[in-house]
């Protein structure tokens, strides 16, 4: 097994608002690392056998790398506007591939059969032509003009509405969601899901949120999207193989899936293969 | 090889099934046609048993791609009107119900499954041993025809055990065609107990 | 009537699936039982010492375990579904309500440790999980053999529902449904319930509903 490219990324590893002096252990691509808040006040993050790893704090998040990251941890401007609430979901345990988790969110098709009557529902199915890119600058997946009928697409929602999405994938783990924001209209809600490889075929998955809701309280904003990910969970667990396979004939992608065909391009072309099968596998 | 009862798959329903040619669903449309195929939607590889069936084609739970039962996807939800290629397909498999036991074709065999006159199907469940620990524990004798035959509760039964790829066994247990209720709720007990001195005679093994 | 709920929590969905079966409305109040840990802060732990979800309150009574609030809503409305037509079918009921509890603490562990990752011996719960499950199945055939597709009756009652979804989510705690014939007929029988809901993990049944036929689409869901 080799972590290739992908060791040189960043991944998240817990709850900023968790980790304190006594520490906590998890797994990343492999190796047992321990989490524990400095006396300082820092987050400190090591190996089993004491190497000291490169930690940022971002987004609700301890974010750490096996190896060296060479870009900063990505930014999620919008996140950081004024009155935004910020949701710390908190983890779920997936016996699936990284990339699948990542790649089930990048998916819209599925909601009218697995979010029934929540984030859609039949005879609503069809997926309209959406752009999707690799902008070379940034280095990022886009997705835009999405647009998906959803009868409850948020807490703060109240019968059906058509919603407009952009998707954005920004590391290899990680993808950001901007979405209509139902309490006010003309901004986006910024939902995200950061993947911790803990293998190949497990992992951690930490959503989070920075919302326009002043109404909801942040139980139901957490248990919303709790739900949420919970009926996605028995997908990922149920897909053959559970490593996502990157050459095409594996499986078969239409038009609805064009963000996940430029996001296994992405990954294939930087070599990004930690979670994927390849043919010669 | 035996791989279901029929009362247990009613019509508009589907199950999985480990198979020596990999995982597979086994459905049943709402006009009670049998069919099997590849357990896996070609698509985005979800497997089809978590599914649904509606009307004479079975669909995927994850975007509700439909396929007949000849592997032919019929309808992809996203594209109402795309008309699917034919290039989309899952693979499919050969079964056959007789006397209330589904069996599936392995290669290209010409022989017919064999029947029995004086038994009827009463339930199947999983044994946590292979076959031949299973006959010992039955003290019974095995047929050419792969099934097992012998005592249980004081009463003739046959046992048809499907191996599974993880070393386990689906047992089809066949009661008299003419027992009672109470005989055969005493033979269901039975191969409950029959399944526990098979474990247990494997674990001991295990252990020496 | 108010009940303290964690949308994960398959107790909590007990009362809730009930509730919705019987046409009960509930107010529900969400507990933040993940991260957050509140069923052990001050204000829960002074509505249940225990520190357990879920709480239920109707005026006075307060109940914290939830076959108690099943025979709470079914005696309201519905003494059907309670299970007491006869001195058997009652101890039957009974005695499920009390295996109920095998199911959390197995099935139910296996997925606190699987999921949520809380700390327990996985391989022993799921073992004590599939031991839990082997005898469901044996009783719910003998139930079939009788001609009936619940757990105490031919219909359903309070112990299939304080039962059914710890079962359901098995696979959540990596215990296989596949082996077991009978668990799954009945599990389908509870989903096709008239007022049946979900909760995450559990699919709906989209075969209840007819195919959709396009061109009809454009009304308003």
């Amino acid at each position: 097994m080799t972590t290739g490219a992908m060791r040189d990324e960043w991944y998240p590893v817990g709850l900023r608002s968790k980790v304190d002096a006594g520490g906590q252990q998890t797994m990343l691509m492999g190796e047992q690392i321990r989490l524990r808040e400095t006396p300082g006040g820092a987050v400190a993050v090591e190996t089993a056998d004491g190497r000291a790893l490169p930690v940022v704090v971002g987004h609700g998040h301890v974010w750490t790398s096996l190896g060296q990251p060479t870009r900063p941890l990505f930014a999620i401007p919008e996140a950081d506007q004024p009155g935004r609430r910020l949701v710390e979901v908190g983890v779920v345990r997936v016996r699936c591939s990284p990339l699948r988790a990542v790649e089930n969110f990048l998916d819209i098709a599925h909601f009218p059969f697995v979010h029934t009557d929540i984030l859609g529902a039949e005879p609503h199915t069809e997926v309209e032509r959406y752009e999707v890119e690799i902008r070379e600058k940034e280095d990022e997946v886009w997705a835009t003009k999405v647009r998906f009928y959803q009868p409850q697409a948020a807490k703060s929602a109240s019968g059906g509405i058509t919603t407009d999405y952009m998707y954005r994938v920004p590391a290899p783990t990680c993808s950001v969601l901007y979405k209509t924001c139902p309490a006010r209209p003309g901004e986006w809600d910024v939902i995200t899901l950061f993947v911790q490889p803990l293998t190949e075929e497990l992992c951690d998955v930490w959503p989070w949120m920075a919302l326009y809701d002043d109404v909801t309280p942040m139980t139901d904003l957490i248990h919303f999207q709790q739900m949420i990910f919970l009926q996605d969970r028995s997908i990922l667990e149920n897909q053959i193989p559970r490593r996502l396979p990157l050459d095409p004939g594996m499986e078969i992608p239409t038009r609805a899936d064009l963000t996940s065909v430029a996001y296994r391009r992405w990954l294939k072309r930087h070599n990004y293969t930690y979670g994927a099968q390849l043919v010669a596998q | 090889m035996p791989v279901a009862l029929s009362s247990d798959i009613p019509p508009a329903t589907v199950i999985p099934l480990q198979t020596p040619s990999g995982p597979m669903a086994l459905w049943r449309s709402a006009s009670g046609r049998l069919s099997m195929s590849a357990d896996r939607c070609p698509h985005r590889g979800m497997r089809l048993s978590h599914g649904f069936v509606r009307g004479e084609a079975l669909s995927c739970i994850y975007h509700g791609w439909s396929y007949s039962q000849d592997g032919h996807c019929l309808r992809i939800p996203a594209h109402p009107d795309l008309e699917p290629p034919a290039a989309i397909r899952v693979a499919t498999a050969t079964v056959c119900e007789t006397g209330g036991v589904v069996w599936l074709a392995l290669a290209q065999t010409e022989s017919q499954p064999p029947r029995f006159s004086h038994h009827t199907p009463l339930r199947s469940l999983a044994f946590a041993a292979a076959p031949t620990a299973i006959l010992v524990a039955l003290n019974g004798r095995a047929s050419a025809d792969g099934s097992m035959q012998g005592e249980l509760a004081g009463l003739s039964v046959i046992l048809l055990c499907a191996p599974q790829p993880d070393g386990t066994s689906m047992v089809h247990v066949l009661a008299p065609s003419d027992a009672t209720l109470e005989e055969r709720l005493a033979i269901s007990s039975a191969t409950e107990a029959l399944r526990r001195t098979a474990e247990t005679a494997l674990a001991t093994e295990a252990a020496a | 009537m108010k009940l303290y709920d964690y949308i994960l929590s398959p107790s909590c969905y007990k009362v809730r699936l009930l509730a919705a079966l019987l046409g009960i409305p509930l107010e529900l109040r969400a507990v933040d039982f993940h991260p957050g840990g509140e069923h052990r802060k001050p204000e829960l732990l002074a509505l249940n010492p225990a520190g357990s979800i879920p709480i239920l309150e109707d005026g006075e009574l307060r109940l914290t375990e939830s076959a108690a609030m099943l025979v709470y809503l079914a005696s309201l409305t519905s003494p059907d579904w309670l299970g007491r037509d006869t001195a058997a079918e009652a101890a039957r009921t009974e005695q499920w309500l009390s295996f109920a509890q095998r199911l959390t603490a197995s099935l139910g562990g296996a997925r606190l440790c699987e999921m949520l990752l809380r700390p327990g011996d996985l391989a022993a719960l799921q073992a004590a999980g599939i031991a839990a499950l082997r005898e469901l199945e044996a009783a719910l055939f003998a139930q079939r053999l009788h001609g009936e597709d619940f757990l105490v009756a031919g219909r359903p009652t309070i112990a299939d529902i304080a039962c059914f979804p710890y079962v359901a989510l098995a696979p959540d705690g990596s215990v296989s449904l596949d082996p077991y014939p009978s668990i799954r007929l009945w599990l389908r029988a509870i989903r096709a319930l008239p007022g049946f809901i979900e909760m995450p993990g559990i699919h709906r049944l989209h075969e209840l509903k007819p195919e959709p036929v396009h061109g009809a689409e454009g009304e308003p869901a």
